[in-house]
């Protein structure tokens, strides 16, 4: 960086201009000098020439002087020292625009050596009688704080922005929260600092009142900042709960978008305090209509206001049950509307909005865009597994769609089959012959694996079942590893089942599966069910043809104790992501805070375990947040067993989910040992989970209902799946003495 | 924290203009950037990018960030935010937008570029460097930043000072200054020779209409905009005859709350210009609507639907034949309007991934002769009726400036698709006008203006607008 430029070029020439005798050349030269700094060009080699421009009556003038100043003051900090006596003079200018102006600079410009300057002036501004100096004098001291705490802390200014919560002038009030917060924030996110430093912003009774006086006069922005505030606030009593939520709700009719999720946060946080049950659902009714509002603005603002919806809903699933039809999508909409719309139609879902919910996901599911159609496809599985009434006529559209033939819809609508037997189970048998007509369009492993599982299950109801196997069982060695699995463990359950007519299909499966097969999972499992076929006939139809527990869908897709967070912190990047702030962003707000607020709200130590497997959880995902449904795909095995292999992937996801095991299999444990236990333990899970993989947020979203202390225990599952069984040694001579 | 800065990027993404960012590092505004382009370049449709960007931290020091996005004509609004709020963000963005609007008219690069010194003043009076908006009311900005007018450009030529009031602060009335007004909406000591209050209901329909030309969701949200020139400081009280259509309402801060619940009529002391007093919804039948208990709303909300359904003002008749690599389509559209002509309507069909060879007669009336071009205005009863087809959007857009009541319009034509099984939309976007009407029938009782001598003059007009979504 050139300190002066060469004699001529661009540079030369706005030198030359900025040092005109004529002011409007010279102005004229500044807004050139702005002009080449936006587009990256260098004119810090400028810096004297503008900086003689800074002593002007011109108003429009010295703000662009002042623009370039913050813009190399960090460049060039010795020469902002000359520019230090305006500022200081400007500060006693008789235009109370000319001294916010100067305050307002000073503290933007960051360099040090200008922050010892600035103490005097901004006493005199945090008193100025112009409402906008003080205002824009309260952000100042944020400012200094972030910089160099121990001024702030040493010239009183933090004491006198806790006087001037009492100002008279409403947008002097919400500007010194805003401060008060960053400064709090600053202070709380150092270690260090405990909860008797000045620099935290308590808020007392008396400060609650100041603030719910200011809430209704002040800007929007200042509203926000207000209700931040208040969202920390920690009711001493019911009555104050009460009285909080009833002067808060008047701001669910302000036009702007976020004070309304800003004042549905706090609302939510201090329900928590309200006993009264009349009220506490009249609030809830009071939220429905801002919400609905929400969704008249652009999508951007629609998408924020539908990933909110969603949460608010897993809270109170009442809150919007008239409303469905104001969550149909257009063909218009952004992708990203389309699925969170289609999200909160199923959790909408009820007997009564039924045929209307059917009808509009069999349209979209003849939409073009494959993503959405699928997702279509999918909710409405999730609506027949939701809906004991519903799933005649979810059968049906199904049946509909899988006519229409086209390859993606079918595959789809056979996958969600599948979870509507599993939840129905030899209800719908008479669609098996349809699934199984479409046997050669499928391609997708997903898709395959879920037919194949309908096979094996309804073996004893199909005829040719063996023969239908038997195509997988000559192709097994091409198939992908789900399809082995599948196809493995529903040749079993045929052989079970039929031990006649498919004594040689099982034999072959097991041989190539042992021999030729690359997976040690695929592999394993077929030793397992050698060994069991082989030594105990009866155990092996205990294990393998065992009544499986019925799939429902969890009401919520994140664990209680995360729910309580995520709604204490509506309309933030947490809420939308659905992820603890820690786990993402936040400016290194992992630290106290985040402590004292746990300490604080949920003195439970339970619930930060929960909370802090969850976090393990959802870091795994960090990586990938934004695309929250892509990957529950891999989890739609079915079976119980065949989940294990699959469950391994993920060994804290195995932990977690094992951890949730109300274990109703327990009786069979015996049958493996210790070791087969742990199986068992995590394939309950997974048999009330897989289905409705694609409901959710993958792993992290389960609910995590019973209490966590056997979370860690059956760590040993996938260890265990591939030592348990001693390879045989002779297995064929073994299974032969099997007949 | 709220927000980090605020960055304007051109279409081809690079950066016009951006605000003072205050994280240490300069590469954190540029990390935005590059997040954002590498997004949209990876989108297959720009609108389907996700409007809140994941941005990992590009060293452990920084912690990862959001960027929250709009786009607005040619260019794009960036707003990192690392803390939270990303609604915060957008409705931030959503209002430097409008200021911008009222500041140049139009929003785009070359305004943007022209007006610069403008632009920069404006975010830095909006947008603190510490993440807080500062001051957004166009009235309170127009008094600390110039519009850039052709008067003032005249003026700067000739030399003349007109920023004299505002250089010297002395200017402003006797109060002192600017916000030295007791109320922060309104500036104080305001004159007009003439004093005037309108008030433009504009409402908008938003509805879907099934194959079966059944309505399956409908809503209209409506704006009461106002444009108030009344001197001093005049007390309002609107009224309308027919106020409980209004459901779901937003007011602007001026507006009394509790006066509205206890009577329904809106009490307040106006800013001045331009703003929008309320918004609501309107639904037709407002005693099924409160969601007092799921219990209540059984069977009755289902014989309460078509009731609840707002009627469209017209029908759409579509037939549609697809064969191998292309199709027909004939659409028929009927006024059902009695009255009032449909204004400016355009439906858009898209056709789908590889279509083209668009032959299109757009006609009027069952028999009417075909225009491809439409505007042959010497045959009357076909005027203003046409079609064009967006070849890079595949859309095709159908056009018909004035329905007059009861008329019936008709476009029919075929295509041909580069895929052997074409796939247009399910349904087709239906845009239209309607001046002097509302759906709501909201009635304006009275204004009454108290506090000042005089009498102003008042208006009110009506305006509809649609969004009808027909399926096929």
């Amino acid at each position: 960086m050139s300190v002066r430029g060469p004699r001529k070029g661009e540079n030369y020439e706005l030198s030359v201009d900025l040092n005109s005798e004529y002011r409007e050349k010279r102005k004229d030269a500044i807004k050139r000098v702005i002009a080449s700094m936006t587009v990256g060009k260098d004119v810090s080699g400028l810096f004297p020439d503008v900086l003689k421009n800074m002593q002007t009556d011109d108003l429009e003038q010295k703000k662009l002087v002042y623009l370039y100043l913050m813009n190399y003051a960090k460049t060039q900090p010795e020469l902002v020292i000359l520019a230090v006596n305006t500022f200081v003079k400007d500060t006693d200018d008789p235009n109370p625009l000319v001294r916010a102006l100067a305050i307002r600079t000073m503290g933007c410009l960051r360099a040090e050596k200008i922050i010892d300057y600035l103490c005097d002036p901004l006493q005199k501004c945090l008193r100025d009688e112009n409402p906008y100096v003080r205002k824009t004098a309260a952000l100042c001291v944020a400012k200094l704080y972030d910089l160099k705490p121990e001024l702030v802390i040493d010239n009183g200014f933090l004491e006198q922005l806790q006087e001037m919560i009492a100002d008279s002038n409403p947008m002097v009030v919400a500007n010194t929260v805003a401060a008060l917060t960053d400064i709090h924030v600053a202070a709380t996110s150092q270690p260090s600092t405990s909860s008797s430093d000045p620099g935290i912003f308590i808020i007392t009774t008396s400060i609650l009142n100041k603030l719910l006086i200011a809430l209704n006069e002040c800007s929007e922005w200042g509203r926000v900042a207000v209700l931040n505030a208040l969202a920390r606030y920690v009711a001493q009593d019911e009555k104050e709960s009460e009285h909080i939520c009833e002067r808060v709700v008047p701001q669910f009719q302000h036009v702007n978008g976020s004070v309304v999720l800003a004042a549905v946060k706090v609302i939510m946080i201090h329900m928590r305090g309200v006993r009264r049950e009349e009220l506490i659902k009249q609030l809830v009714r009071k939220m429905a209509p801002p919400l609905v509002t929400l969704l008249s603005s652009p999508p951007e603002v629609q998408w924020v206001a539908l990933r909110n919806i969603n949460l608010l809903l897993q809270k109170r699933p009442d809150l919007l049950s008239n409303e469905m039809r104001v969550f149909f999508c257009k063909y218009n909409d952004p992708l990203y509307v389309k699925v969170e719309k289609l999200d909160i139609m199923v959790r909408l879902a009820s007997e009564n909005n039924l045929d209307a919910l059917l009808s509009e996901l069999k349209e979209y599911a003849s939409e073009v865009d494959v993503d959405f159609v699928r997702k279509s496809i999918k909710a409405i599985g999730q609506t027949a597994v939701k809906i004991d009434a519903a799933a005649e006529r979810c059968v049906n559209v199904l049946l509909d769609l899988i006519g229409t033939r086209v390859s993606y819809v079918v595959q789809e609508a056979v996958v969600v089959m599948k979870d509507i037997f599993r939840k129905y189970p030899s209800t719908y048998e008479g669609v098996i012959p349809t699934l199984c007509a479409n046997l050669d369009e499928l391609d997708e492993p997903e898709a395959k694996a879920s037919l194949i599982w309908i096979i094996g299950e309804y073996a004893n109801k199909i005829d040719n079942a063996d023969e239908l196997l038997g195509i997988f069982v000559d192709t097994f060695t091409e198939e992908s590893y789900p399809v082995q699995l599948q196809t493995l463990t529903a040749v079993v359950k045929l052989f079970l089942k039929k031990p006649d007519s498919s004594q040689g299909v099982v034999q072959r499966v097991l041989t190539t599966a042992t021999k030729d097969c690359d997976s040690p999972d695929v592999r394993d499992r077929a030793y397992i069910y050698w060994r069991l076929l082989s030594t105990d006939p009866g155990a092996a139809k205990a294990v393998v043809l065992a009544h499986r527990p019925p799939i429902s869908i969890p009401r919520t897709t994140v664990s209680p104790a995360l729910l309580e967070e995520l709604l204490g912190e509506i309309g933030s990047l947490a809420s939308v992501y659905h992820k603890p702030a820690e786990t993402f962003v936040g400016r290194g707000r992992v630290g106290a805070d985040s402590v004292q607020r746990k300490g604080a709200e949920f003195a439970d130590d339970a619930l930060s375990t929960q909370k802090a497997l969850q976090t393990v959880v959802a870091g795994q995902q960090a990586e990938n947040l934004l695309d929250f449904d892509d990957e529950p795909a891999t989890e739609g095995q079915p079976s119980g067993l065949a989940a294990t292999e699959v469950l391994s992937q993920t060994p804290a996801a195995a932990n977690l989910l094992a951890g949730t095991s109300s274990n109703p299999l327990d009786d069979l444990v015996s049958i493996f040992g210790g070791a087969g236990g742990g199986l068992q333990a995590s394939a309950a899970p997974q048999s009330s989970f897989g289905g409705l993989a694609p409901f959710g947020s993958g792993f992290g979203s389960n609910p995590m209902s019973p209490a966590p202390p056997q979370a860690t225990s059956p760590g040993v599952p996938m260890g265990g799946a591939s030592k348990s069984p001693a390879p045989p040694q002779q297995p064929q001579d073994d299974l032969l003495g099997l007949f | 924290m709220a927000i980090d800065g605020l960055i304007v990027l051109d279409n081809t993404g690079r950066p016009i203009i951006q605000s003072g960012f205050r994280s240490t590092s300069t590469a954190y505004p540029l990390l935005h950037v590059d997040a954002f382009n590498s997004a949209l370049s990876k989108a297959s449709r720009p609108q389907d990018i996700d409007p809140v960007i994941y941005v990992p931290a590009y060293n452990n020091v920084e912690s990862p960030s959001a960027c929250c996005h709009v786009s607005c004509g040619d260019i794009r609004f960036l707003c990192p935010v690392s803390g939270d709020d990303p609604l915060f963000a957008f409705a931030f963005l959503r209002t430097f937008i409008d200021i911008l609007y009222e500041y140049f008219g139009n929003v785009s690069a070359t305004t943007m570029k022209e007006n610069f010194d403008v632009v920069y003043q404006l975010l830095e009076e909006t947008l603190d460097s510490g993440g807080h908006p500062l001051t957004t009311s166009p009235n309170a900005l127009r008094d600390i930043v110039l519009p850039p007018s052709l008067l003032t450009k005249l003026l700067s030529v000739a030399g003349a000072n007109i920023n004299s009031t505002i250089n010297s602060g002395s200017g402003l009335g006797a109060a002192g200054g600017p916000f030295s007004s007791p109320i922060p909406w309104r500036k104080a000591g305001l004159r007009y020779a003439s004093n005037e209050i309108y008030f433009d209901m504009v409402e908008e329909l938003k509805a879907i209409v099934n194959k079966h030309g059944v309505t399956v969701s409908s809503s209209v949200w409506g704006k009461i905009e106002t444009n108030s020139k009344l001197s001093g400081t005049p007390d309002c009280l609107l009224t309308f005859t027919n106020a409980r259509v209004l459901t779901d309402c937003a007011f602007h801060p001026c507006v009394r709350l509790q006066r509205w619940t206890r009577d329904k009529a809106l009490s307040f002391v106006p800013p001045d210009g331009r703003f929008v007093l309320a918004e609501y919804r309107y639904s037709p039948n407002p005693s099924t609507t409160p969601a007092s208990g799921s219990a209540s709303a059984t069977s009755t909300a289902i014989a309460n639907l078509a009731k609840d359904n707002v009627p469209i003002p017209f029908s759409i008749k579509m037939a549609i034949d697809l064969e191998a690599s292309g199709g027909s389509f004939d659409i028929t559209l009927t006024s059902r309007l009695s009255t009032r002509p449909l204004e400016n309507l355009v439906a858009e069909f898209n056709l789908g991934e590889g279509s083209g060879a668009i032959k299109c007669v757009a006609s009027r009336g069952l028999g009417g002769f075909g225009s491809r071009l439409g505007m042959e205005s010497g045959v009357p009863g076909n005027i203003g009726a046409s079609w064009a087809f967006d070849s890079n959007k595949k859309v095709l857009r159908w056009e018909i400036t004035s329905i007059p009541p009861s008329s019936v319009w008709n476009l029919h034509g075929s295509f041909s698709t580069s895929t052997s099984v074409p796939r247009p939309a399910h349904a087709l976007q239906v845009r239209f006008e309607i001046q002097s009407h509302t759906f709501s029938a909201l009635k304006v009782e009275q204004l009454k203006v108290t506090g000042e001598t005089y009498k102003p003059y008042k208006g009110v007009r009506g305006r509809s607008i649609g969004n009808v979504e027909w399926r096929w």
